[in-house]
């Protein structure tokens, strides 16, 4: 009777162990979700942090650019709306990436959203120094076009003095410089746009990677070469501007001389 | 029979010849494409008026050389000469941008 007593408690035992092993289940994982909640909120909200921060700062660059980019002279508008439209690509891209990475809630999503941060990266990465380097060469070749103004008034003055009778071999030497200097000005500032405006995102390709960084290197340069060549060509218009009023001074001084005897 | 169509065909093609060549045109028959060239002539005529030589970015007038036009020239270049300080700063910057790091 005992026995049959056991069993029956065994059985009733067992029986509410089954019955409660789902519910028991169910309450341990929603423990470990409570748990683990609790835990990755922290590391999400670090996550969001960091990835909003990011985020932020690049599409403030790319607005700042964009407003640059609106700014250019020489090029024409189809080149600008293309700039423009790459960038504002970037922009909308990132912003709609921060609104899900803001309503990620569970933190595979919000690993996922936070690589796409660094995979897009790469495109900014590109986007952003092609339109810096555009900018320049665009302001570059402003400042040649400015300053060729500037050296035809120049060299008018310096025909003047010459038939004048002044000698004037010195400034147009430095006009003759700086016409070579505006030159290659304009040669380097072409050559770095070209270099740069072509290239396309690498995508994680190494290689792709390794030529676009070459190319914008390059451009970099060329555009150090045109601005050191702008700068000489500028110390040409102070050096025969000077040369100008030295000229303009002795022939006044020579006329009050005539006038006086 | 046979001589009426020739006869027509004739006419046919004499007319479509006059057309071509833009005889027509005189009298107002002429193909639309023959109006084409006055028409850009016109409009290239527009924005050359339109695009004549403007003084640029704070520049003095074209054709003046006087000392004060000289002077106004070079505070106009040297704007720009610091414009391109702060464009190249931004080329270099945008080059040596990093990330933030985004692991957690």
């Amino acid at each position: 009777m005992k026995r049959i007593q056991y069993l029956t408690l065994l059985i009733a035992i067992s029986l509410g162990l089954i019955t409660l092993a789902p519910a028991f289940a169910a309450a341990q994982t929603a423990a470990v979700t409570t748990s683990a909640s609790v835990t990755l909120t922290a590391a999400e909200k670090t996550a969001i942090s960091r990835g909003d921060t990011e985020i932020t700062r690049r599409i403030a660059a790319l607005n700042d650019l964009n407003t640059r980019i609106q700014a250019m002279q020489k090029v024409t508008d189809a080149f600008k709306a293309g700039i423009s439209a790459s960038i504002t690509n970037e922009v909308n891209t990132l912003t709609t990436l921060k609104a899900k990475i803001d309503a990620d809630t569970d933190l595979a999503t919000l690993k996922t959203d936070i690589q796409s941060i660094t995979g897009s990266y790469r495109v900014f990465a590109l986007v952003l120094p092609q339109g810096r380097i555009a900018a320049a060469a665009d302001r570059e070749v402003e400042l040649v076009s400015m300053m060729s103004t500037l050296g035809a008034k120049l060299q008018a003055r310096i025909t003047t003095a010459q038939q004048g009778g002044a000698t004037t071999t010195a400034l147009t030497a430095a006009l003759t410089d700086m016409a070579a200097k505006l030159q290659d000005a304009q040669t380097q500032a072409e050559a770095a746009v070209t270099a740069s405006a072509s290239l396309l995102p690498d995508g994680g390709d190494k290689t792709k990677m390794a030529s676009n960084d070459a190319a914008l290197k390059q451009a970099r340069a060329d555009l150090k070469t045109a601005q050191t060549d702008l700068a000489a060509a500028r110390k040409d218009v102070t050096t025969i501007v000077s040369g100008l009023n030295k000229l303009n001074a002795s022939a006044n001084a020579s006329s009050t001389t005539q006038v006086s005897h | 029979m046979a001589k009426w169509i020739i006869g027509i065909i004739i006419v046919v093609l004499l007319g479509a010849a006059l057309w071509y060549s833009g005889a027509l045109s005189s009298l107002g028959l002429g193909m639309s494409a023959s109006q084409t060239p006055t028409s850009t002539a016109q409009m290239a005529t527009t924005t050359q008026q339109a695009a004549a030589p403007q003084p640029e970015n704070g520049m003095a007038a074209t054709n003046d050389a006087s000392d004060a036009a000289i002077t106004q020239d070079t505070a106009a270049v040297d704007a720009q000469m610091q414009g391109l300080t702060s464009d190249s700063a931004n080329v270099d910057s945008s080059l040596n941008d990093k990330q933030t790091a985004q692991s957690y």
